[in-house]
Order: structure tokens, then C-alpha cells, then sequence
């Protein structure tokens, strides 16, 4: 008996495909170049040892290979890619009635500012190339959490933990792209929050890119002192254009001694995207990171979040899902280090295929000499949608140690017509049964994530797998 | 003549050297050819250590490959295997080091081309003093209903290296397809290196693919039950890297091991 396709439409991504003209931003040259990125340099109005950071990295670039595994990345043309586009406003507000109108209505479509009154914490918006709005709620500031557009720590009593920790985790050095961010970088969060205070209800900073042919290569820097807390939620978008845009950003996260940190993403980049990011964290003594991740969007995605645990029983977790549509490349994973005695690390992804997209999950797991009594467990589980569609799981481990303990796991399948068959018994169309059991499957992230932000990624899977909502 | 014999795979973010190890192959390197023939079995040992070997196994016919070695100064082997519809692979693959320096690679590659023909490897290795493994067992499944199995048991000690490459690559057509990896490693020193890279590549929807690999120490709780039974702490270890070793070595046919 042959098996009935559930039809599915082409997406409507008009939740996230509005766009508005750029005519009045300012904007650098397509390309790289020493002047290019001295401009950039000028805008931003670089301290000294930022602007020779910026033209070592450079450099940097020009030296360091592409990358020679992983997706094509021959699409991204560098020499088109502009590299900073600055929205017509005065630097960043702290009040949305200064945002201009477009931009703030962008910010309304993608909810931002009611999630803001709702459940969070604090809120940066980027735009382009600039942080365009960023407020963090009273009371959390007076418990003495720093939560600021980067550029303007550079400028004030922060400058000196910049300067010592910027790309410190993620040195240009590292590959092609980390060398590109170090030239060109601009907007992003710098978060600190201060030894035993808990920040209990999360903040969030929302990337919108919103120009065509433009890089977005905003830095993230989060130092969580000993035995603080906080729940940090990255989201980002932007509209589909005909020419190819980039994202290389970079986050490097410092966990201190008995500190947690959440780090949540929900990435929904559009499909003409070549999402390049990078991030990293290193966990002191006790110290926990958590991350959950999101991938939806992107035409193609290198990401491997990596957590160096460094401090004798630091830990890590890693929950992830990746869905691959229509025209996607989407090579996730993570990447974690046991250094020191102790530590622990979970990792538990779900790969979903769909509509011939192609999702890689790559992971790499490295207990050193010193991680004695260590323990990783790596756990993934791929769905094959349709025929048309490819997953490849491609785990690595490396242990050093007679002393610890790892185990890994993988699974790979289809949707099982059983389950189909039985939700349809009940009632349920069958791209209802499906949708529901692709949800379902991806559990593992919805339920560490809070509940507008799970209710979010439910509507992506929904969309992806039915074309609509509802 | 040079020949990579330890293809590139799929590179692991280039730090955990998945890519192709180049050999240089002996000059004097056997290099055969076999054809099962229809419904025809055979079990053929092997005991050079350098061997270059392309075989065929036609229809509903089934081969058994022995390669067992024990203290080689270099082992260099590369085995293509192609399995026509219901034909049957089966790969014993012994190395029983322990406290040498000596360097094997290792490579089989399987295609499985016709419907519902096989593939099992058993894969066993104890390595010791400097010794360095380097295997790739790879299984290709074009066929529908083609099987294969990639079982791994091993123990280092001293300095030993070791990198496993183990994949399942499922190719648009295979419908049906079941693969299964499992590795177990055990751990006899601080200074030994392992890295395992089990892959599961999938192009085909109506598939089942699954891997699992256990690295490390013994359990605490056995070596403790063991230990309380009056057995010494290094009999314990001896005692399961024996048995690790014997999960594979007792699949050889009985008559090779004669």
C-alpha cells in the first residue's frame, strides 16, 4: 500500500517578511578594504586600541583560508557585502517613542516591545548595523546590573573589562569569519551582572537586518559574576532579498564561579542568509551554562556554540533543534572542552529535514589530561520528513583520560505512519497528525524555553511543516 | 606509489584530523581481487600485513573476511567490498598489540548495491605502548532493505592512539535500510588517546539508523562487586579488557581460530 504525501505549501513568512527602504541610512562600500574598515572605525568612534584591532583582524582575514568543509558557502560574495549600515536615527534610545517609526513599527510586528512589558527583564534592539533601543528595567539596575549597547561601555567605567576580554574567547585568529567580526564588528549587548545577584526573569536583545546585501556582525559580551544568575533570549530575523546577506556575529560569555547562565536563541533568519556565527563560553568553578537553541531560518548556517569548562566541577548543557527546509544548508552541533576535573556535559539535539533541506548536526566532545572523573553524554535524534531531504549526524570524540566517563547516542527516522494513522483515527487531518508529531519531537527545546518564547517556535514548526498558522 | 587508503570522510571542524590520512604504500603490497560467486560462501584469512583487496560478492553469495594481527611493526589494509542483491558481508577484524610502537591503518569500504545484502564488521583492538590504530569502516547502502553492523570493542594502555571512523551512509533509493553502529571502549591508562567519529549520513527517508558508543573507565560498582569477591583491582581490568576483546573474537568462524 503506497503512503499518501501530506501537501505542503509554499511558506508564508509574512510574519517576518516585511521590509522598509533604507534610503536614508548611511552606508559603507560594498567590500573590505584598510579604508573601509577605518571608517567604520570613525563612526564608531574607536578607542585607539579597538581601531588597530580592527585593522590586525583585517589582515587576519586576508590570510586565513575559507573554510573547507561544511555547506557551500560560494554564494556569499564578500566584495557586495556592505559591511556597516546605519539607521537613519541618533544612536540608541531608551525610550520607543524615539525610535523612528519604521524601525519602531518593526520592532512592533515582531512583538518586541509588548514582550518587553510583559516578561522581560531588559531589552536591546538592533537594526542594521546599530543598537537602536536598549532599557533595562529600573529595579534590575539599582542591583547594580549592566546591561548597555557595546559601544558605549568602551567609553565608560566598563572599558578597562572590555579591553580585556573582547575576542579574548574567540580570537580572530580562530577562522576566516572570527577574523571578518574582529574587522567590522559593530552594535550588539554587554551584559554584567554582579557577584550573587540573581536576575530572575530574562533579557533579550533582537537582531533585524533589515538592508539587502548587508553583513550584521553585532558582539555579544556577558561576564555573569560568582554565584549570579541570568537568563539571556537572543532572537533574530529579516526580510528575504534576492542577493545574499551575512551574519557573523560573535558572543563570548564568562560564567564565573558557582554562576549559571542561560543562553536561549531563536534564530528565524531569512532564507537568503549565510548565518556565520560564532559563539563561546568558559565556565569557571561550578559554574553552569546552559544553552538552547533554536534554528529555523538561514539559506546556510555554521554554528557550534562551544562551552569550555574550566573550572573544576563546571557543567554544561546543550539543547538543541535544527529545522532544514526548502533551499537550507543548516550544519549545527556544538562543541564542548572538558579542562578540568569534574566537569559534566549534556548535549540533546533534534535534526529535521524537510522539503530537500539539508541540517548537519556536527558535535565535538574533548576531555583533556586534567578532566579526571568527567562525565559527557551526547544524545541526537534526526527526522527524515519526506524522500527529497538529507540529515547527516557527524559526532567526534576525543578523550585523554582513562578517568571519565562518555556516551553518545544517535538516532535517525522517519515520522512513523502509525502515529500518522492513529491521530488521524481521531479526527486529525493528516497535516495536522504530522505537524503535531514534529512538534512533539522537538520538545526537548520548547520545554526549556519560556512559554511565549515555545509558543513562537511551535508556530515556526507549524509554518514549516503546514505553511500557515492555524 | 602513494595512495590515500584512509579517504577523506567528513572533516570534524578540521581539529580531530578526520581528514584522509596519507600512506605510502609498500611497493611490494599485495593487491588481489575476489568474486564470490553466485550463492557461492567463502571464508578467507588474510595474514599479510600490507593487503589491497576488491571484491565482489554476487547474488544471494556471502563472504567471510579474517584479519588478524598481533605485534606488527606496520599494518597497512585496504578492503572494497561490493555486495550484490541478498549477498553477505562479514569483516573479523583483530588487532592484538599491546606494547609496541607499531602504526595500522585501516580501511573497508562497503557497498551495498543490491537489495537486501549485508554487512557486519567486528572490529576488535588492544593496543599498548606507543602503538597507533587508524580505522575506517565505512558502509554505503544503495540497495532496499540492505543491513549493516559495526560493532567496535577495544582497550588502550600506556601511550596508545587510536581513531575510529565508523559510517553509515544511507543514499536517496535505499529504502528500507537498517544500519547500527555501537563502539565500547575501555581505558587502561591516563596517558592513552582515543577519538571516535561515528557517522550517520542519510539521504533516504524510509530508514533506521543508530549509534552508540560507550568511552572510558569501568563501571565502579562492577570493579567494586569484583573486588569485594577477593579479586585484585588489575585482575578486574585484565579480566574485562579479555572480555571487550572476545566480544569480537568469538564471532571469528571457529574453524579459523582452530
Amino acid at each position: 500500500m503506497s503512503e499518501e504525501k501530506t501537501h505542503v505549501e509554499d511558506i508564508d513568512r509574512a510574519l517576518y517578511d516585511f521590509r522598509y527602504e533604507d534610503k536614508d541610512a548611511f552606508k559603507v562600500e560594498g567590500g573590505l578594504s584598510e579604508e573601509i574598515v577605518e571608517q567604520i572605525s570613525r563612526e564608531k568612534n574607536d578607542p585607539s586600541w579597538m581601531r588597530d584591532f580592527r585593522l590586525r583582524s583585517l589582515e587576519i582575514y586576508r590570510r586565513t583560508p575559507m573554510p573547507d568543509w561544511g555547506p557551500s558557502i560560494e554564494g556569499l560574495n564578500m566584495d557586495n557585502i556592505v559591511t556597516y549600515v546605519r539607521p537613519n536615527t541618533e544612536r540608541m534610545n531608551t525610550k520607543w517613542e524615539d525610535v523612528p517609526e519604521n524601525i519602531k513599527n518593526t520592532f512592533e510586528k515582531l512583538g518586541i516591545p509588548e514582550a518587553e512589558r510583559k516578561s522581560l527583564a531588559g531589552v536591546g534592539a538592533q537594526y542594521d548595523s546599530e543598537l537602536v533601543y536598549h532599557n533595562v528595567r529600573e529595579e534590575v539596575a539599582r542591583r547594580g546590573v549592566i546591561y548597555t549597547d557595546i559601544e558605549s561601555a568602551l567609553h565608560g567605567e566598563y572599558a578597562d573589562m572590555i579591553k580585556e576580554k573582547f575576542m579574548k574567547l574567540v580570537p580572530p585568529e580562530d577562522h576566516k569569519f572570527a577574523a571578518l567580526h574582529g574587522a567590522v564588528w559593530s552594535g550588539g549587548s554587554f551584559v554584567y551582572v554582579p557577584s550573587g545577584v540573581s536576575v530572575e526573569i530574562p533579557l533579550q536583545s533582537y537582531f533585524r537586518l533589515n538592508a539587502p546585501g548587508a553583513g550584521q556582525f553585532e558582539h555579544t559580551l556577558i561576564i555573569v559574576d560568582e554565584g549570579a544568575y541570568l537568563h539571556f533570549i537572543e532572537g533574530c530575523s529579516a526580510p528575504k532579498y534576492n542577493v545574499a546577506n551575512l551574519h557573523a556575529g560573535c558572543v563570548e560569555l564568562y560564567v564565573g564561579k558557582n554562576a549559571t547562565l542561560r543562553y536561549s536563541t531563536i534564530e528565524n533568519w531569512s532564507k537568503n542568509m549565510y548565518n556565520l556565527n560564532t559563539k563561546r563560553a568558559t565556565v569557571a568553578e561550578g559554574g553552569k551554562v546552559e544553552w538552547v537553541s533554536g534554528s529555523f531560518g538561514s539559506h546556510v548556517s555554521y554554528l557550534y556554540p562551544m562551552s569550555i569548562l574550566a573550572g573544576r566541577k563546571a557543567r554544561a548543557e546543550f539543547t538543541g533543534v535544527t529545522f532544514a527546509g526548502a533551499g537550507q544548508n543548516l550544519d549545527t552541533g556544538c562543541k564542548i572542552f572538558h579542562i578540568a576535573p569534574e566537569t559534566t556535559s549534556y548535549v540533546n539535539t533534534r535534526s529535521i529535514s524537510k522539503d530537500g533541506g539539508i541540517s548537519t548536526f556536527r558535535s565535538g566532545v574533548m576531555i583533556g589530561h586534567k578532566a579526571e572523573d568527567s562525565k559527557a553524554a551526547v544524545s541526537c535524534q534526526s527526522l527524515m520528513v519526506d524522500d527529497v531531504s538529507r540529515s547527516d549526524t557527524i559526532p567526534a570524540m576525543e578523550v585523554n583520560t582513562d578517568k571519565a566517563d562518555i556516551g553518545h547516542e544517535a538516532k535517525i527516522g522517519r515520522i512513523p505512519s502509525d502515529a500518522v494513522y492513529y491521530l488521524m483515527s481521531r479526527g486529525i487531518s493528516e497535516d495536522e497528525a504530522r505537524a503535531l508529531i514534529v512538534s512533539g519531537f522537538a520538545d526537548n527545546v520548547s520545554k526549556e524555553l519560556p512559554l511565549e518564547y515555545a509558543v513562537e517556535m511551535n508556530n515556526l514548526i507549524r509554518l514549516e511543516m503546514k505553511g500557515a498558522i492555524g | 606509489m602513494s595512495e590515500i587508503i584512509n579517504r577523506p570522510i567528513v572533516n570534524t571542524f578540521g581539529r580531530f584530523g578526520a581528514n584522509g590520512v596519507k600512506v605510502e604504500l609498500p611497493s611490494d603490497i599485495k593487491v588481489s581481487e575476489l568474486i564470490v560467486e553466485e550463492g557461492q560462501s567463502r571464508i578467507v584469512t588474510l595474514e599479510d600485513v600490507s593487503y589491497k583487496l576488491n571484491a565482489t560478492v554476487k547474488a544471494g553469495g556471502t563472504l567471510e573476511l579474517v584479519q588478524l594481527h598481533e605485534d606488527e611493526s606496520l599494518l597497512i589494509n585496504d578492503v572494497k567490498v561490493t555486495c550484490e542483491k541478498g549477498a553477505t558481508f562479514k569483516w573479523y577484524r583483530a588487532i592484538l598489540g599491546g606494547s609496541g610502537e607499531a602504526s595500522s591503518y585501516d580501511n573497508c569500504s562497503v557497498y551495498l548495491n543490491g537489495d537486501d545484502s549485508s554487512f557486519e564488521a567486528y572490529v576488535g583492538y588492544r593496543l599498548g605502548g606507543k602503538e597507533n590504530y587508524d580505522g575506517n569502516v565505512e558502509a554505503i547502502h544503495y540497495g532496499k532493505n540492505t543491513e549493516s553492523k559495526i560493532t567496535a570493542s577495544g582497550v588502550l594502555a600506556d601511550d596508545a592512539r587510536k581513531m575510529l571512523k565508523s559510517t553509515i551512509d544511507f543514499r536517496t533509493g535505499c529504502k528500507g535500510a537498517v544500519g547500527e553502529e555501537t563502539e565500547d571502549v575501555l581505558l587502561m591508562n591516563e596517558t592513552v588517546r582515543n577519538r571516535s567519529v561515528p557517522m550517520i549520513l542519510c539521504g533516504e527517508e524510509d530508514v533506521q539508523g543508530e549509534h552508540g558508543a560507550t568511552i572510558g573507565r569501568l563501571d565502579e560498582n562492577l570493579v567494586y562487586y569484583l573486588e569485594s569477591r577477593g579479586m585484585e583491582h588489575e585482575k578486574v581490568y585484565e579480566m574485562m579488557a579479555e572480555a571487550k576483546l572476545n566480544t569480537v573474537l568469538r564471532r571469528i568462524p571457529d574453524h579459523e581460530l582452530e
